[in-house]
């Protein structure tokens, strides 16, 4: 069983989030790296960057596979995680600490959208 | 479809994903892992998908001769042989390994999306030979065994008894009708086992017991994409000759009349299999390659590999530029330099 952490926020593409005042800062959940296995490529965008909820961000690859990350909050891309490009491996060690972006948000609102920990915890449950 | 080893697939953790109507393991704990099983000592994949059909009869070598490019009745008896299938366009039709046991006797084996196909094209072809011809792939099942520690693995075992040290690429029939092979799709030693169902699924629980690591479909690809074999419906497919993707030696001009020899022998290739490896990005089926600000060709199969760590894939290349060697690949709208490689990406350790 993968782990979930409390006090994020989560969505139904496996992504994690968490909120301090208007900065978001997003990541993929442990379902998630253990479902790609082996991560051995990220590819993450520059500063300045903004993006609408939904949009594509980058791209995880596994030994086998391309995933798509979204973003389910609109905003602008204040840094991306360097050390994780370098090394993504780093994600399979532990997903929650291997942040991939930092966004600046422009509609705080759409957080209300996301889902809670127990609410991931159920949707992963109905999933597997 | 399930293969008869499908609930100890389950069992064992594996991931499990449709593959030509066949509910397969592509991966079970960890595909690097797996990969590795195979490059330094022993793993076994399910391969019960596969086709398997049974010509025999006074004229069988003569039969298949006709039907593929390669030449097996030059062939000696106890052995087995690569080839295309072709239409007589030239076009590939499949890729297949013909299992001599005689002259009057050959066991050939096709990929899983193609059975129907290919046994529709063996039967509409058998004319004036006297032949007998038999889709027997729904009562075998098919185990590949490997790697460099196979031998050592299954010579102990009871099943295999009477099972000899034998050169690569050559076949043997056990007294109980097990028929192995010594060849694979990975660039290692080892042996392809046909037998029915509950044979291999004793088979199976041995290898297991054994400490055998089980491979899926995944690790299956990348060790193929390593040793750069062809993938039907990949590197082959039936726009293309097997002069158009690196098949030229499997392809005898000289040998009599066989089907698609009229429109080989004047034939210009197209394109031009070539392998290539990115110090940074990796190739995936489908990405374009640009020459010139243009598109030239595309990537056929890509992966990182696990044993180089980085970027490696097949493609095919316009003609015009099969000697070019500034290649570059157009990920997600991103250029990325290639390097041109001759030789296979990793040399397997097959006797």
């Amino acid at each position: 069983m993968s782990t979930i952490k409390e006090n994020l926020f989560y969505t139904e593409d496996h992504e994690w989030i968490s909120i301090e005042g208007n900065i978001a800062t997003l990541g993929i959940t442990d379902f998630a790296q253990s479902s790609l296995g082996d991560i051995v490529f990220v590819e993450l965008p520059e500063a300045d960057t903004t993006y609408d909820n939904g949009d594509s961000f980058g791209v995880v690859e596994s030994i086998k596979s391309v995933s798509d990350l979204y973003t389910p909050l609109s905003g602008k891309v204040l840094e991306k995680n360097l050390e994780i490009e370098e090394s993504p491996e780093k994600i399979n060690e532990n997903a929650f600490a291997a942040w991939l972006i930092k966004l600046e948000l422009s509609d705080e609102d759409q957080v209300k959208e996301l889902m809670d920990a127990k609410a991931y915890k159920e949707f992963c449950k109905a999933n597997s | 479809m399930k293969t008869s080893l499908y609930e100890k697939h389950v069992a064992l953790g594996a991931k499990m994903v449709d593959f030509a109507g066949f509910e397969m393991p592509i991966q079970y704990k960890n595909l690097k892992e797996e990969v590795l099983a195979v490059r330094n000592g022993v793993g076994v994949f399910d391969v019960s998908h596969m086709g398997e059909f049974f010509v025999t009869g006074p004229d069988a070598a003569k039969y298949v001769n006709y039907m593929i490019t390669n030449n097996i009745e030059k062939l000696s008896s106890g052995k087995a042989i690569y080839s295309p299938l072709c239409n007589h366009d030239g076009k590939i039709i499949d890729d297949l390994i013909a299992y001599k046991f005689s002259d009057e006797e050959i066991l050939i084996c096709v990929n899983a999306s193609n059975i129907e196909k290919d046994f529709n094209w063996f039967k509409e072809n058998t004319g004036d030979f006297n032949v007998e011809l038999k889709n027997e792939s729904d009562k075998y099942s098919l185990l590949a065994i490997q790697g460099p520690k196979t031998f050592e693995t299954i010579k102990e075992i009871e099943l295999l008894s009477g099972l000899k040290d034998a050169d690569y690429y050559s076949i043997q029939k056990l007294d109980n009708g097990i028929i192995l092979a010594r060849t694979g799709y990975t660039g290692e030693d080892g042996f392809e086992v046909f037998a029915p169902h509950n044979i291999i699924d004793k088979l199976w629980d041995e290898l297991i017991e054994r400490g055998v690591t089980p491979c899926g479909l995944g690790s299956r690809d990348v060790l193929r994409l390593e040793v750069c074999f062809p993938l039907y419906g990949n590197e082959l497919n039936e726009d293309l000759t097997p002069l158009d993707c690196g098949l030229a030696w499997t392809t005898k001009l000289d040998k009599d009349n066989f089907i698609g020899k009229a429109a080989l022998t004047d034939y210009k290739a197209q394109k031009k299999l070539i392998k290539l490896t990115l110090d940074k990005g990796i190739p995936r089926a489908g990405y374009k390659l640009i020459a010139n600000e243009q598109p030239v060709g595309e990537i056929t199969s890509g992966s990182m590999s696990v044993v180089l760590s980085k970027g490696i894939a097949l493609a095919l290349v316009n003609k015009e530029f099969e000697d070019y060697d500034k290649l570059k690949i157009d990920i997600r709208n991103k250029l990325y330099d290639t390097t041109r490689v001759t030789k296979p990406f990793v040399s397997g350790g097959h006797k």
